[in-house]
């Protein structure tokens, strides 16, 4: 804390020294400043000015930066008023361009002494008013201000005009040109420090007392309490142990670079970032549990119910530290639990505890720091930990006076010696540890393949750019001239207003890309979009009985439809593909899967499935348990049949495929419901989210509300968006899921309705592309294509379990280059397709 | 006697200052033996991060004078934010939809921050307090309003320490103080600064208890909230410190300043480690935040742009235009996948920027 020797009467930030000096040196003409010249505008001439391409070019030499930061540089100067522009008196703003600019005198300068007082400013007021009308007449507003100082300062009135009309015989002295530059000085200098309304003034006081202009004592008079305390901190410092700065940076670079994987502003997220696609898919997958701490801490008891499964990246995270571990309230939960089948959890409830208590209201201390102690440290304890004595004493010592601090040493005891050295290596290098991980989700991993903004290129395709799209490239162009874009974008781009030509220039090349990458990968898409709902719907309906499940060895995609006879015991129908006439599939599917487990390849890919099965389970059962309940466990049988038929009236397709989509749509509501519900976790009130739900279903023009709530809508959009002949199946069967739903209303089910209907009346073909009107194309682009992808990935689970059957089915099938991917029997061509979206 | 008292008073304070002196030169010089490289030098082999793909994202419109703080709801989607004209909004950041607005009876509503529930916001200003107001749906948020502590000044930051039942706050008293929020008692106050308070900002660590603060008195200071201690200082900024933020590693702390730099100082080598600045960068810097790596620093500056600083590299990464007045307040969302920005231009702006792997 060094003393401070500088005057503090007059705070000046040290913006305007720095702004001094480079407008000083601009001024130096004969030092290569900016050029400085009478100009000749038409016949007049126009003294001591300059231009302002001349001003941009010097800032950019001077400072060697883009063209753009010169112009905003220079616009700043301006704002603060260290010149002008001369033609125009209203708006401070440089233009890269002829136009004609005027040094400030430095007398003029802002922040030089005080602010102006409003005695000078009627007397420069009245000044003009003394003089030619045409040429110094008031504005509007000054109008306005003089009369209001007449009636503020009406006894000084005098000495102001009379001040004055002194001022205006002293300029009749001055040669024309003189007279010209100073009027023109003075009146900039009121136009920054007296702004016109609604203009904005960099000059702005600022009411923090000792920020204003005139500052204020700035430091706090240092008492004697103040030297002792500094120089304690200082003899402290001096003993402190430091390591050395490369160990320290290593350290540093070594975080990063560790961390950057998990960084979505650099590595882009997986499958999207919510923002960019509208899907909130990403913060479904990596919500924390829902059982908060306090709840936790009630009971001290966790829910043994495993609700969630994280995504495979969030597992891998946790085995970064047991800091990271423990900040991630799923994985402390697993980590409790694991302990807790090691009978040796009591060290992590007690940490959790101290944790809680920590957090803890005052008026709570008390007797939570009783309640601790009886429960982990009292000899006999329900729970005792093992501490050594020398921490006991401690503790002891606090608990005489309990503060939430009270059992820091134990906690710290408790963390760094046996959760820390002991546990948590156990875990992550336990079976536990490692089937979390295998079971892990791993959200679309072709992705990483794609840069985002390929999404984008998929849409716009060969389509008409519907409305929405057209919306999406004016924002993003307007977005540049907002933002200006990044430096490097205004390359090139040949003093054009902004960055906004490079914008456009990139969605022109998405736009003349989009010709070759999407005929085939809209191929595939098309007919998987309702699979994507089914995907997630799979795990929904398998949710209760697939969340005790143990990850053991058993093949994932089969636990599904066990699980679900299981759990529907009462009716094989249940089980999406054992119903009716998909019967015959099931069992391939379940030849697929042997088969599968046989081949390498497959059997990664049903792994995915089955993850992304149980994620789901996760989702419904967190969030709609009881709907979700509802649904797998009523059998639902007749309903169903009768769904199927509807679809099949209008479908020309086999009745086993219609079956098979039917059981995706059902997923595809349950996906959807879930997904809503999971946006807004239930332990909050949520009624915006409810709101939207209803919205977008009673509303034909789903696509129109999509803010409210994405991830419904994409399952409707999957459903309807590609045209295909899936989307028509699978609304009708959700509406006949609609009753065994008993907690969606009524208004959902006519929704579906039209939008069945709706959908039927797309084209049926399966290669179909989503045309400018069907509510699909409706959607930004990003967002379909953000579902396309999604498509995909669900695509490939989905295709993973029935490969087999549905080979012959839809010619489109084949195409899932995903699926091809993933299980190596590569169709090439797709292979191909695949690299050119990514690297284009 | 009075004044003789006062005479060995100011003996006293003049010496402790010499003493003080003396201790930082020899501080300083056992912080340079161990100075034995820069961090550009040890993050040459990382590949340069050097063009942001830039997408604004969202506009949140509804202020009527500057925005003068801003805090991310732990749901990452929603944003509280506080304006010069006393109101304060909560925002659904993800639909731009306001869900509440509330108007204090103070302008200049300095600060603003969510709790870690999500069920409460505190804010405060120019009234000297720091008030939390309970959310929810069905009434009148400002009905249920509850001042927790008042300071001598202005209350300049203020932030839940990882619980619903403490505040944290900062002041243009020099002074940061720890409060029940039940109660409003104070538990605990921290005095080591010699000029405003302007900013603070917690410890990641889940177990942490010792937050940054940076000061009009250029210092930066670590402090533990056990015993209310200041553990540590960092000087180097040559004007008020408008912002503090902790590395994601938690082992630094970056900082913006009046002076047009932004800095790095590391918490085991005890010192600076790096400065961010330009020569064209003249304007003081309002707020900075890290992404979640702590590879990327973004800075929000008096000339209406955000700086984005490789914080390895030393280098700048890109320069984000747009607000049309000074951006005062920047804050990256809870999982990292986005970035907001607060302006006197009375937006806030939701910005989403990437590595670009397609246009390299």
């Amino acid at each position: 804390m060094e003393p401070d020797h500088r005057d503090h009467k007059c705070h000046r930030p040290s913006a305007f020294q720095k702004m001094e000096g480079l407008v000083r040196e601009m001024q130096d003409t004969e030092h290569g400043g900016v050029p400085v010249r009478s100009q000749k505008l038409f016949l007049t001439s126009i003294p001591a000015a300059f231009m302002g391409y001349d001003l941009i070019e010097w800032l950019m030499e001077r400072l060697g930066i883009e063209e753009s930061e010169a112009l905003n540089i220079a616009n700043q100067l301006c704002q603060y008023g260290y010149f002008f522009p001369i033609s125009d008196s209203k708006n401070l703003v440089v233009k890269d361009d002829s136009s004609l600019y005027r040094f400030q005198n430095p007398y003029y300068w802002p922040w030089q002494n005080r602010p102006p007082d409003n005695v000078e400013y009627a007397i420069y007021l009245s000044k003009r008013t003394l003089r030619n009308k045409q040429r110094h007449g008031l504005e509007e507003y000054e109008i306005e201000a003089m009369s209001n100082l007449k009636k503020n300062l009406a006894n000084k009135w005098d000495f102001i005009t009379q001040q004055a009309e002194e001022q205006v015989k002293l300029s009749k002295g001055l040669k024309k040109a003189d007279k010209l530059v100073s009027d023109s000085q003075e009146r900039a200098y009121w136009r920054v420090h007296r702004p016109p309304p609604g203009m904005v003034s960099s000059l702005e006081p600022c009411p923090v007392p000792t920020r204003s202009w005139n500052g204020g004592t700035r430091t706090r008079k240092k008492t004697i309490e103040d030297c002792k305390r500094e120089v304690e901190l200082l003899k402290n410092s001096l003993s402190r142990t430091r390591v050395k700065v490369s160990q320290a940076l290593e350290g540093m670079v070594q975080y990063v670079e560790i961390y950057m994987e998990y960084d979505p502003l650099i590595t882009p997220t997986q499958p999207s970032n919510p923002w960019v696609s509208e899907d909130l898919t990403y913060w479904q997958l990596n919500s924390p549990l829902e059982v908060m701490m306090h709840r936790l801490r009630k009971s001290f008891e966790v829910m043994v119910k495993r609700v969630d499964v994280p995504t495979e990246k969030r597992v891998r995270r946790w085995a970064l530290s047991m800091e990271e571990l423990v900040s991630d309230p799923t994985g402390l939960q697993e980590f409790t639990n694991y302990l807790r089948k090691e009978y040796s959890h009591e060290n992590i409830r007690f940490w959790m505890a101290v944790q809680d208590l920590r957090r803890s209201a005052q008026s709570q201390i008390a007797w939570k720091v009783q309640e601790i102690f009886d429960e982990f440290l009292a000899p006999g304890a329900p729970c005792e930990i093992n501490i050594d004595g020398k921490t006991m004493e401690k503790v002891q010592q606090e608990m005489k006076t309990p503060t939430r601090f009270t059992f820091d040493s134990a906690q710290e005891h408790v963390y760094t010696l046996l959760l820390k050295k002991d546990c948590y290596p156990r875990f992550i290098r336990s079976e536990y540890y490692k089937n979390l991980l295998a079971t892990g989700i791993q959200p679309s991993q072709k992705k990483r393949f794609f840069g985002f903004g390929q999404t984008k290129k998929k849409v716009s395709t060969t389509t008409a750019p519907n409305q929405q799209l057209l919306q999406q490239q004016q924002q993003s162009s307007q977005g540049t001239v907002v933002m200006c874009g990044a430096l490097s974008k205004r390359r090139g781009s040949d003093r054009s207003l902004s960055g906004s030509a490079h914008e456009l220039a990139i969605s022109g090349v998405k736009e003349t890309k989009v010709p070759h990458s999407h005929s085939q990968s809209n191929l595939s898409d098309i007919p998987y979009r309702g699979d994507l709902a089914r995907i997630a719907k799979l795990p929904a309906v398998t949710a209760v009985t697939s969340c005790n499940q143990t990850h053991s060895n058993v093949s994932p995609v089969k636990k599904p439809s066990i699980a679900i006879v299981a759990g529907a015991s009462t009716s094989e129908d249940v089980c999406p593909w054992e119903s009716g006439a998909a019967e015959p599939r099931s069992r391939k599917n379940s030849a697929a899967i042997d088969s599968g487990s046989s081949s390498s390849d497959l059997s990664v890919a049903i792994t995915e499935v089955s993850e992304k099965v149980q994620r789901s389970c996760m989702l419904t059962q967190q969030h709609t348990l009881d709907s979700c309940r509802n649904l797998s466990a009523q059998p639902a049988e007749p309903q169903r049949r009768a769904s199927v038929s509807v679809p099949i009236q209008h479908s020309s397709e086999p009745a086993g495929s219609s079956r098979r989509k039917v059981s995706s749509f059902e997923e595809s509501s349950a996906a959807g419901g879930s997904a809503s519900a999971a946006a807004h976790p239930p332990s909050k009130p949520s009624a915006p989210a409810n709101l939207s739900e209803t919205d977008n279903k009673t509303d034909e023009k789903v696509s129109k509300t999509l803010k409210k709530s994405h991830s419904l809508l994409k399952t409707f959009t999957s459903a309807t968006g590609g045209g295909s002949n899936a989307p028509t199946i699978s609304v009708s069967p959700v509406m006949d899921d609609v009753p065994s739903e008993e907690s969606s209303s009524n208004t959902r089910k006519d929704e579906k309705d039209e939008l069945s209907i709706y959908c039927i009346q797309e084209p049926m073909a399966p290669l179909a592309e989503p045309d400018s009107e069907s509510p699909g194309s409706e959607l930004p682009p990003s967002e379909v294509g953000e579902m396309l992808e999604r498509e995909q990935e669900v695509e490939q689970g989905e295709c993973e379990g029935q490969v087999a059957q549905e080979q012959g089915e839809a010619k489109a099938n084949d195409v899932c280059p995903w699926e091809d991917e993933e299980t190596c029997k590569v169709d090439t061509p797709f292979v191909k397709t695949y690299a050119t979206l990514g690297y284009l | 006697m009075d004044l003789e008292n006062k005479e060995n008073q100011s003996e006293t304070i003049e010496s402790l200052t010499k003493e003080a002196e003396t201790l930082k030169k020899k501080l300083e010089d056992e912080r340079q033996k161990l100075n034995d490289v820069t961090l550009a030098q040890v993050a040459e082999r990382l590949d340069i991060i050097n063009y942001m793909n830039i997408k604004p994202r969202r506009t949140l419109k509804g202020h009527q004078a500057k925005v003068l703080c801003s805090d991310w709801s732990p749901d990452k989607r929603h944003i509280v934010s506080s304006s010069q004209d006393g109101k304060m909004i909560i925002w659904d950041a993800f639909t731009t939809n306001k869900e509440h607005a509330v108007t204090m009876p103070t302008t200049w509503v300095m600060a603003c921050a969510y709790a870690p529930s999500g069920n409460l916001v505190a804010c405060g200003g120019l009234d000297n307090k720091v008030t939390v107001y309970p959310l929810s749906l069905e009434e009148d948020v400002s009905l249920k309003k509850k001042t927790v502590g008042t300071h001598t000044s202005y209350m300049s930051c203020c932030i839940f320490p990882n619980s619903d039942q403490q505040i944290l706050t900062g002041s243009g008293d020099s002074t940061c103080a720890l409060w029940d929020v039940e109660s409003g008692q104070l538990l605990q106050s921290f005095h080591g600064h010699s000029s405003d308070v302007m900013a603070i900002d917690l410890a990641p660590s889940e177990t942490g208890n010792t937050f940054v603060s940076g000061s009009c008195d250029k210092m930066v200071l670590i402090w533990d909230m056990r015993t209310g201690n200041c553990v540590q200082s960092f000087e180097g900024h040559e004007s008020d410190v408008n912002s503090v933020k902790f590395h994601p590693s938690g082992d630094a702390v970056g900082t913006g300043s009046d002076d047009a730099t932004c800095r790095l100082f590391d918490l085991r080598a005890d010192k600076e480690i790096a400065i961010y600045s330009k020569e064209s960068i003249i304007f003081g810097s309002n707020s900075v935040d890290f992404s979640v790596s702590g590879r990327l620093l973004f800075a929000g500056y008096n000339d209406y742009t955000v700086n984005v600083w490789d914080t390895l590299k030393c280098a700048r990464v890109c320069l984000l235009y747009g607000h049309e007045n000074r951006v005062s307040c920047l804050q990256v969302s809870p999982d990292g996948t986005a970035l907001s920005t607060g302006s006197w231009d009375y937006t806030l702006r939701v910005i989403f920027f990437c590595k670009n792997y397609i246009f390299v």
